[in-house]
């Protein structure tokens, strides 16, 4: 790397963006991840008993989450969640790059994946907050669908995991839209042509064709959803009921609210680990390795 | 199984372009039929309205008699194998075979026995189990032709599939597919810009040009009796000059070609030509032949310019000494043995052809003026529309 990073910008400069990524690498990613792992091994102290007898590596931490039942059920619940919101954003989006990278003229193209994108200009709290008042109890989607006559009630849309679920798919839908958009838009027209003409029918051409095709980018849709809405806090924060709780959720109070940095710090590696463990399931079931996706 | 195919007047406009002008054919069943033009000529339009791809703006399309409006491209009982084929990258050749059957509900072991009974077909026995990315060219060829075919269409659609092959391969593909047409007996339609292809394939052939058909008949009727300036061009190579009908006995026309002296020819195919109208003549390089200066009937006198060997022949470029034409004489290998010491450059020579060969079209192209280069009038063309329905 070094070479042809001098090859390119001469010796000292390349010497010094090399220097550069080797401290953002090292002090910025690898030296605080090792430090957050220290601290998911020891136990919880007071300051003046650090390097005392108690401070010795245990797994503890880890532990709780096993002996804990309602924050094992939490975990699960996000695992379960994550999946759920990965799968309706896929089902949402993959019309959309279908009819993005297939159907639509090129001016209309651009005009929708504008749509698409100006929301994102907005930061993402208000965006959720945003979903909360238009799901709200009296908020304007009860209103119109009163009106309309569908409800005679107002629907508590925020008590369960619904105003979760719609807000992560909509604060997520580019992060699967883009990469299946782009694995759709590299099919040849004529395989799905050649499909229709054999005399398969729409949903025979998108399942054995063109979902097949789109592999990859379905993968990388799917992975980043749900590292995102694993680890996201804002939405469910924002749009959650007491009963909908987020596993980040109890990250965030083990550290800034129960003041122990140890046991969020085991908390944040197991969700990190489940991430992993999501992704490399995914790979293998979709069979595609880590340089698809990198595509 | 029925198979013929018949376009009532259609047309097919994209927005304000006219891509096919009002066309009506009766193709039929059994037969190999070509649609040959230069590339924009409206002949793969027309293929993908049989297909059921585009909706024609106006006209029907029968095939095996029943009316296709309306009926979708998974619904036709056509199949088309594609320019660049198509084939499915992420499966087996078994199942790129077999993709149509599945889709039709034939269980496993019924869709089995087909495909193999088609890879027997195409002589490519064995390769089931292989990825379609593993084969050749000329092996994927013979795979999409399986595909195609196991469906059981009515109408075989071929959008120029031999165009990725080189030229030895083509070739033997060529004959390949004359032999698949005969076994099955399957209606051919193919699209080409080759008219070696066509011809050697084909029943009958249409040309096209310009959204239009210019002639349909059978390729030796296609290159001896043109029926328009554009058929007498495309197809083949040919000489064209300009000349005035004296007049005419039978077939045989007498013209004045001006400083060129008196000439000679045959009516066009069903082409009306009055005496004194402005006409073209076209004679076709392997018929023109070296006599003597002093011989009779039509003579052309030339300066040779160029000499290009092309092994079993040699193809002179020659200029008119009278108009300063080129003219370009094909001499087969007996001929051009026997005037070896005259075929340099710089020699004057006479050639002379029978009259039965060269055609006589009207003159249908404008007539430009020389000097300013502007169009001066425009002449319609009076047998070029003419389609005989078969």
């Amino acid at each position: 790397m070094f070479r042809q990073l001098r090859a390119r910008f001469g010796g000292p400069l390349a010497a010094a963006i090399l220097t550069l990524l080797g401290i953002w690498l090292i002090v910025m990613v690898t030296l605080p991840q090792l430090q957050m792992i220290d601290y998911s091994l020891r136990p919880n102290l007071l300051p003046a008993q650090v390097g005392g007898p108690d401070d010795r590596l245990t797994l503890g931490n880890y532990a709780t989450l096993f002996s804990n039942d309602i924050h094992r059920s939490i975990f699960l619940k996000t695992l379960w969640s994550s999946v759920l919101v990965t799968v309706l954003t896929l089902v949402v989006s993959y019309p959309l790059a279908w009819y993005l990278a297939k159907v639509a003229t090129p001016r209309q193209a651009a005009l929708c994946i504008l749509l698409l994108i100006i929301p994102f200009w907005i930061n993402e709290i208000l965006r959720t907050y945003s979903w909360f008042i238009i799901l709200s109890f009296r908020g304007p989607l009860n209103e119109v669908l009163m009106m309309t006559g569908l409800i005679d009630r107002p629907i508590r849309f925020l008590s369960g995991d619904g105003g979760v679920m719609v807000g992560m798919v909509y604060a997520y839908i580019l992060f699967m839209v883009f990469p299946v958009y782009n694995a759709i838009e590299s099919l040849d027209d004529n395989q799905v042509r050649a499909a229709r003409d054999l005399g398969a029918g729409t949903v025979r051409t998108h399942r054995r064709i063109v979902i097949p095709h789109a592999k990859p980018g379905i993968a990388t849709g799917c992975i980043m959803t749900f590292m995102l809405a694993a680890g996201s806090y804002a939405v469910p924060a924002l749009l959650g009921s007491p009963g909908s709780r987020w596993f980040t959720q109890i990250i965030y109070n083990w550290f800034f609210e129960g003041g122990n940095w140890n046991q969020g710090a085991a908390y944040a590696f197991l969700l990190l680990v489940l991430c992993i463990g999501f992704m490399s399931l995914v790979m293998k079931l979709f069979k595609v390795g880590l340089g698809d996706i990198a595509k | 199984m029925e198979g013929s195919v018949r376009l009532d007047e259609v047309v097919m406009r994209f927005g304000d372009f006219t891509a096919i002008e009002t066309t009506s054919l009766t193709i039929e069943s059994g037969e190999f039929f070509s649609f040959l033009g230069p590339s924009g000529c409206g002949k793969t339009t027309l293929l993908n309205i049989v297909s059921g791809f585009l909706v024609p703006s106006q006209g029907q399309v029968h095939i095996g008699g029943e009316p296709m409006a309306g009926v979708p491209v998974n619904r036709r009982p056509t199949a088309m194998i594609f320019q660049n084929l198509a084939l499915f990258p992420l499966m087996t050749v078994f199942e790129n075979i077999e993709f149509g059957l599945e889709v039709r509900g034939v269980d496993k072991k019924a869709r089995r026995e087909v495909s193999e009974r088609l890879l027997a077909l195409v002589a490519l026995e064995g390769s089931g189990p292989k990825r379609v990315t593993e084969l050749s060219g000329g092996q994927k060829q013979r795979v999409a032709i399986a595909r195609a075919l196991a469906v059981e269409p009515r109408v075989l659609l071929l959008d120029e599939p031999l165009s990725a092959l080189d030229l030895k391969l083509r070739q033997h593909m060529r004959a390949e597919l004359k032999t698949i047409q005969r076994k099955t007996g399957i209606t051919f339609i193919y699209i080409t810009h080759d008219q070696g292809e066509a011809l050697t394939m084909s029943d009958r052939v249409a040309v096209m040009s310009a959204g239009r058909i210019q002639q349909v008949a059978d390729p030796m009727t296609l290159y001896r009796s043109p029926a328009t300036g554009f058929v007498a061009a495309f197809v083949g190579e040919t000489n064209r000059l300009e000349a005035r009908l004296i007049d005419r006995e039978g077939k045989r026309i007498r013209l004045d070609g001006g400083v060129l002296g008196e000439l000679a020819g045959c009516a066009g195919e069903g082409v009306e030509l009055g005496n004194g109208e402005r006409v073209a003549l076209y004679v076709r390089p392997e018929h023109l032949k070296p006599v003597s200066a002093d011989a009779a009937g039509p003579r052309l006198e030339g300066d040779v310019e160029a000499v290009h060997f092309e092994g079993a022949s040699v193809m002179l470029e020659t200029r008119l000494s009278a108009s300063g034409e080129t003219l370009r004489v094909q001499l087969g290998h007996e001929v051009s043995r026997q005037y070896a010491d005259s075929l340099t450059v710089g020699q004057r020579m006479t050639f002379g052809y029978d009259p039965a060969d060269a055609v006589v079209l009207p003159d249908d192209r404008p007539v430009v003026d020389e000097t300013t280069g502007e169009m001066v009038e425009e002449r319609t063309v009076t047998g070029g529309a003419h389609v005989p329905s078969a």
